[in-house]
């Protein structure tokens, strides 16, 4: 969770947000075993590699304007919350470029909460310190945060102590609360009851309203359907399609049914 | 379409350091996160409770206590001196040794805080240090308190002993830094370090004085940076004296060399981090 302190950039509707351009990404994994020390040692006479890499993103180039909201759909492991955290520099790409025009909060999946054991009080005062906002401004929207996760006393306990949906809510108020010029949320919007989701609906338009820019990673398609200006569509770390949000979703629910489709001559 | 620069700009990682400068400013916007992350680490562990805090009083006692009971048993006699010198670098020696562990363990515990925000990673083996640093304070007031029962006299030589802490501080902090670094490729630094840790403490004037080593163990001390620090601290703050100048600056060249080097090799590795964890 990237909270930032509130800018002075004041964004027009239109302008350029974010531009991702060629991005490629790959992570770095051991094939069975952790990276050890006798493990190099022994794979040293045998010049064997012991590590195997991962290609997350390949050549994607989307670019994100103000006052839109992007709706990004895909199967597990497409690559989304990997293109989030690439845009929130948190993970350097490996290839191309991304451009970023205004200040970044993320809201993703695990993001408030990395220290289950301490409260969600103190998890938003770490996550807020660690993104780089002061104690005052901190302070200053906490109360703003906790009325509309509408924790109650739970804000107090452990996180651990957590249901999922009352974590999304936490991480989705910190997010909005804060007012970043660039909001984006990973999957908040899925385990919330319905009462939440409305309420996070509800906020995501006010905010569009503010002539902010949206990227929203979600399974909820009927989300994706009634708050985005576009989506796109990424398989298996490569952007399929991208383009108003019915024809695409109704492609992606397509092929989803049927398992492929026209673009993707691969199975899932 | 844009007429004004990007804010922000990613690009693929590419050795090297990054714009000093600007992390430098990143880093210190977020000092605050640094001790307050140490404080919620202490507070998992109990640290912030009363008898958490009696027990970071007490380990230190006892620890002194069963080295005390070898050095009589091994050596068969031993003055207060002797236990002064023991307790004082025991205290200082665990300081070293918590930043170490604290450090190694700090990137990889933190996996979760590095792969949802944007911050200097060199914050994590920082806040390992200050929890080493917070943990050893208490052990200068058991210190004192036993100085004082004992009946060594007290002096203005004394004051050395801040440099002298402030040299080690500085070791510790870059030991910290390189070792929280090393352990993300080499997982089992974790496991090896307790052995190491042991052997650094017997071949560091700690549990003997360097005046009861055969000169010819002295020149090999020569590669320990812990010797001269432990030297210089033994000499201030249990003997009263003034260290020798050339302590002072052994300990000093190791402090500010470990830590160039251990900030060289985090700031040059750490945007790779967050897809290794
Ligand atoms: N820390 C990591 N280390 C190694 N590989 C990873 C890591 N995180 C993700 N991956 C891999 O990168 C690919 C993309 O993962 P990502 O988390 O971006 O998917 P996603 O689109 O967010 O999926 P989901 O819908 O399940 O959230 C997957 O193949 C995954 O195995
Ligand atoms: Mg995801």
């Amino acid at each position: 969770m990237t909270l930032q302190s509130e800018s002075d950039f004041s964004p027009k509707t239109g302008e350029l947000a974010v531009s991702v351009q060629h991005l490629g990404l790959t992570y770095t994994t051991t094939i069975d075993r952790r990276p050890t020390l006798k493990a190099r040692v022994r794979s040293l006479g045998r010049g064997a590699k012991f590590t195997r890499v991962v290609r997350a993103l390949d050549d994607v180039n989307l670019d994100v304007p103000y006052g839109s909201v992007l709706g990004i759909v895909g199967a597990n492991g497409a690559g989304k919350s990997t293109m989030m955290r690439a845009i929130s520099g948190i993970l350097p790409p490996s290839q191309g470029r991304i451009e970023v025009y205004g200040k970044v909060s993320t809201l993703l999946a695990l993001g408030v909460g990395f220290n289950p054991s301490l409260s969600g009080r103190e998890n938003v005062l770490l996550g807020g310190l660690a993104g780089g906002m002061t104690r005052k401004e901190i302070a200053a929207h906490f109360e703003e945060i906790a009325d509309f996760a509408e924790l109650g006393d739970a804000i107090e306990a452990p996180m651990r102590t957590y249901s999922s949906g009352m974590f999304a809510r936490l991480g989705f108020s910190v997010a909005v609360t804060v007012r970043p010029d660039i909001l984006l949320i990973d999957e908040a919007l899925s385990t919330g009851d319905a009462h939440f989701k409305e309420k996070s609906l509800n906020k995501i338009k006010e905010l569009r309203g503010d002539n902010r820019a949206l990227i929203m990673v979600s399974h909820g398609l009927g989300t994706i359907r009634e708050v985005c200006n576009e989506v796109a569509w990424l398989h298996k770390g490569q952007l399929i399609q991208r383009g108003e949000p019915n024809a695409i979703v109704d492609a992606y629910e397509k092929f989803l049914h049927v398992g492929k489709s026209a673009a993707i001559n691969e199975d899932i | 379409m844009n007429k004004t620069a990007p804010v922000e700009v990613y690009e693929p990682f590419k050795a090297g350091l990054p714009p000093l400068k600007r992390y430098w400013r990143m880093l210190w916007k977020r000092r605050s996160f640094i001790t307050e992350y140490a404080r919620s680490e202490l507070h998992e562990k109990h640290f912030d409770t009363v008898f958490g805090q009696v027990w970071l009083i007490i380990n230190p006692l006892l620890l002194s206590g069963v080295y005390f009971l070898l050095i009589v048993i091994i050596a068969g006699n031993s003055d207060k001196m002797r236990y002064a010198h023991l307790t004082a670098c025991l205290f200082l020696y665990y300081f070293v040794n918590h930043s170490m562990s604290g450090g190694a363990k700090s990137v990889i515990k933190g996996g979760k805080l590095i792969l949802n925000t944007a911050f200097p990673r060199i914050m994590l083996p920082m806040s390992a240090w200050v929890i080493a640093l917070i943990r050893f304070l208490p052990t200068m007031i058991v210190f004192f308190f036993i100085r004082s029962i004992l009946g060594l006299p007290w002096g203005w030589n004394m004051l050395w002993g801040i440099p002298v802490a402030m040299i080690t501080g500085t070791f510790a902090l870059g030991l910290s830094i390189l070792i929280s670094c090393a352990n993300v490729y080499f997982r089992d630094i974790g496991s090896f370090l307790p052995y190491f840790a042991r052997t650094w403490l017997y071949l560091s004037p700690i549990l003997y004085e360097v005046k009861n080593l055969k000169p010819k163990l002295r020149s090999f001390e020569l590669l320990n940076p812990l010797y001269s620090m432990m030297d210089a601290w033994s000499r201030a703050i249990v003997h009263n004296q003034v260290p020798h100048l050339e302590s002072l600056l052994k300990g000093a060249a190791w402090a500010l060399g470990t830590l160039l080097v251990g900030t060289y090799f985090f700031l040059t590795r750490e945007r790779d981090f967050a897809v290794r964890v």
